[in-house]
């Protein structure tokens, strides 16, 4: 254990000691209705930027292992600090929405954002976990942060329920999960997610208790991704939560437990086993990618309130990554690569999204509602813009980052054959659904009018809401017009962990 | 594998059954001649006075928090003090950063008011 050991560990050293200094800034700062207040926006979004970099720097480093004593524990390789830039980048983007949202509706407070920094450490210690220990540890350390982070907006009841509910379906799940690791423990004696592997491919596993271990740890996991039929939370929660919160929930802790769901499945349960296509976990990833994307769907396409649309179109996003699970087996690394890829144009879309849902609101008059967003395309062209590319991109419409995330899943469950085609052909016809909802925001900014005596909706100016979607747009249209790049690095990253 | 925790299930039952069973005994053999001190909830005690449902102030909740985060944590303490020349100079290195944590919340606590009690 030596000093050069812990770079390997700076990106999370670098989350903590932010947070705490950013902690004691918001201690000393000066009190009082006209006092000064500390950008702690922009200090949180130099820490988020800082842990990116020093991932990024570890990744051009060239080797990426790390001393046993780590790995054990947290992974150091190129998947983990793909991981790491995309929660941080998603992370980074919700504080940026804050930034102006706390402001103009007057609810700022200094916790906000060291609580955003843990329950980013949380999100990277649980993407990079290898041991059930850690991902316990993760699993909670991020939740306890998110819980309160719902709950915020003190003084509103649905934010109270969200989070209440978010609380208990959530300390349910994690008990769950640690009841799978368990009776992992017990069949295999490992905690560690390589040593679990190794015990079932050799068969000293005790079978039943494996897979009873198995499927309670994904019962666990699917809740924190928000798969159905474990979605209940997910609507309450989001729209409980104030918008860059939902931003941060979709974006960071849904890639995190990805991250976890990919990390469990490779290293501990590829043996033809527990992968077998038709008797293992493929299969339930089949059918919980196949609800997940109808019921997402059509639940999003009902809705009246745009964030709540959103919240379900996140469910049904979910779905269209799990489809890349179940050809996990048969493609290896095309399909790790797929998921990896939806992950990060999944996040610069949504937080497109929901920056854009930020921007059209101002105090007073937040923007929720279809209604609230009538006639705002002709009022103001500019607010609508960079709403109609978040939405073409969630939809999956070229060039933008989401048309290729989904031909990439698709095409990875088509080339896996078999009785994959059809899921790939669920997805497609499930996003035709997606389409009708998605383009409703447009035919709402753009043809519709105010009702009679209806609060109009009047776009804040912040210059932080402006920055974000300005920096998601441009991933948005970069990953859309050349992903190789992306794509590239995706690939880098998987051909390690497979 | 399971087998050898058989022997556990066989004393939880036990452990119930007898339990069960005294308890029954006495419920069913025990004479029973109540009086107006014996209904009491504490016998020798002084009468109980006041209303059952005394409302708590909501601070007492900050109380137990922080008490909760300063006593549990200083718990580690007591295994690292107990190992102190084992773990060596890396033990002394760690330590301190988990007691600079420590510090760095309790400056946060005092700074907020979550230390004063009538604001």
């Amino acid at each position: 254990m030596t000093a050069a050991d812990m770079l390997y560990l700076a990106p999370l050293l670098c989350l903590v000691a932010g947070g705490l200094a950013i902690m004691l800034v918001d201690a000393f700062a000066p009190k009082g209705p006209n006092a000064q207040r500390a950008e702690l926006a922009t200090l949180t979004t130099v820490v988020l930027v800082a842990a990116a970099g020093l991932s990024v720097a570890l990744w051009m480093k060239g080797s990426t292992r790390g001393p046993e004593w780590i790995t054990s524990y947290l992974a150091t390789d190129r998947v983990a600090l793909f991981f790491d830039v995309v929660i941080c980048g998603g992370t980074a983007f919700a504080v940026l929405l804050a930034g102006g949202y706390l402001r103009e509706h007057e609810m700022e407070r200094g916790e906000f954002y060291p609580l955003v920094l843990f329950s980013a450490f949380g999100a990277i210690v649980l993407a990079r976990s290898t041991d059930m220990l850690t991902v316990f540890i993760g699993l909670e350390t991020m939740s306890l942060g998110v819980y309160s982070l719902v709950a915020f907006r003190r003084t509103s009841p649905r934010s109270a329920e969200g989070a209440l509910k978010y609380f208990l379906l959530g300390s349910f799940a994690a008990a769950i999960l640690l009841f799978g690791a368990a009776l992992l423990y017990g069949a295999t004696g490992h905690t560690d997610l390589a040593g679990i592997g190794a015990a079932v491919k050799s068969g000293h596993a005790d079978t039943r208790l494996t897979v009873i271990g198995l499927l309670l740890l994904l019962v666990g996991l699917a809740f924190k991704v928000s798969a159905v039929p474990f979605h209940q939370w997910t609507p309450d929660a989001y729209e409980g939560a104030i918008t860059p919160v939902t931003a941060f929930m979709s974006v960071a802790v849904k890639t995190a437990a990805f991250a976890v769901l990919l990390r469990v499945l490779v290293v501990a349960f590829s043996d033809p086993l527990t992968a077998s296509v038709s008797t293992g976990w493929p299969a339930v990833f089949a059918a919980l990618a196949a609800l997940t994307m109808v019921v997402g769907n059509l639940a999003a396409a009902v809705q009246t309130s745009v964030k709540r649309m959103l919240a379900y179109s996140s469910i049904a996003h979910a779905g269209y990554i799990l489809v890349a699970f179940v050809a996990l087996p048969s493609q290896g690394e095309s399909a790790v690569t797929a998921v990896l890829f939806y992950l990060a144009a999944y996040t610069v879309s949504n937080a497109l999204a929901f920056g854009s849902l930020i921007l059209i609101g101002s105090r007073g008059r937040e923007a929720v509602s279809y209604d609230d967003l009538a006639g705002i395309g002709r009022r103001n062209p500019l607010v609508a813009l960079p709403f109609i590319l978040g939405m073409l991109s969630l939809m999956g419409f070229p060039p933008t980052a989401g048309f290729f995330a989904k031909y990439y899943v698709f095409s990875v469950a088509v080339q896996a054959g078999g009785g994959m085609v059809w899921l790939a052909v669920l997805g497609v016809l499930s996003s035709v659904i997606g389409a009708y909802y998605y383009l409703r925001v447009v035919v709402f900014m753009f043809m519709k009018e105010p009702k009679e005596g209806q609060t109009i909706a009047v776009p804040m100016k912040s210059g932080y809401v402006v920055i974000a979607l300005i920096l998601s747009a441009y991933f948005v249209l970069r990953m859309g017009l050349a992903p190789g790049a992306y794509l590239e690095w995706a690939l880098e990253a998987a051909k390690r962990l497979v | 594998m399971l087998s050898l925790y058989l022997p556990i299930l066989v004393i939880l039952l036990a452990a119930a059954g007898l339990a069960t069973i005294i308890f029954t005994l006495g419920v069913v053999l025990g004479p029973k001649n109540p009086t107006a001190e014996k209904a009491l909830p504490y016998e020798s005690g002084s009468p109980s006075t006041g209303a059952r449902n005394v409302r708590l102030s909501i601070k007492f909740y900050l109380t137990a928090i922080l008490f909760v985060i300063f006593d549990i944590e200083a718990v580690f303490l007591y295994p690292w003090a107990a190992l102190f020349r084992r773990l060596g100079w890396m033990g002394l290195v760690e330590m301190t950063l988990f007691l600079t944590v420590l510090v760095i919340t309790l400056v946060y606590a005092w700074k907020k008011g979550a230390l004063e009690w009538e604001k």
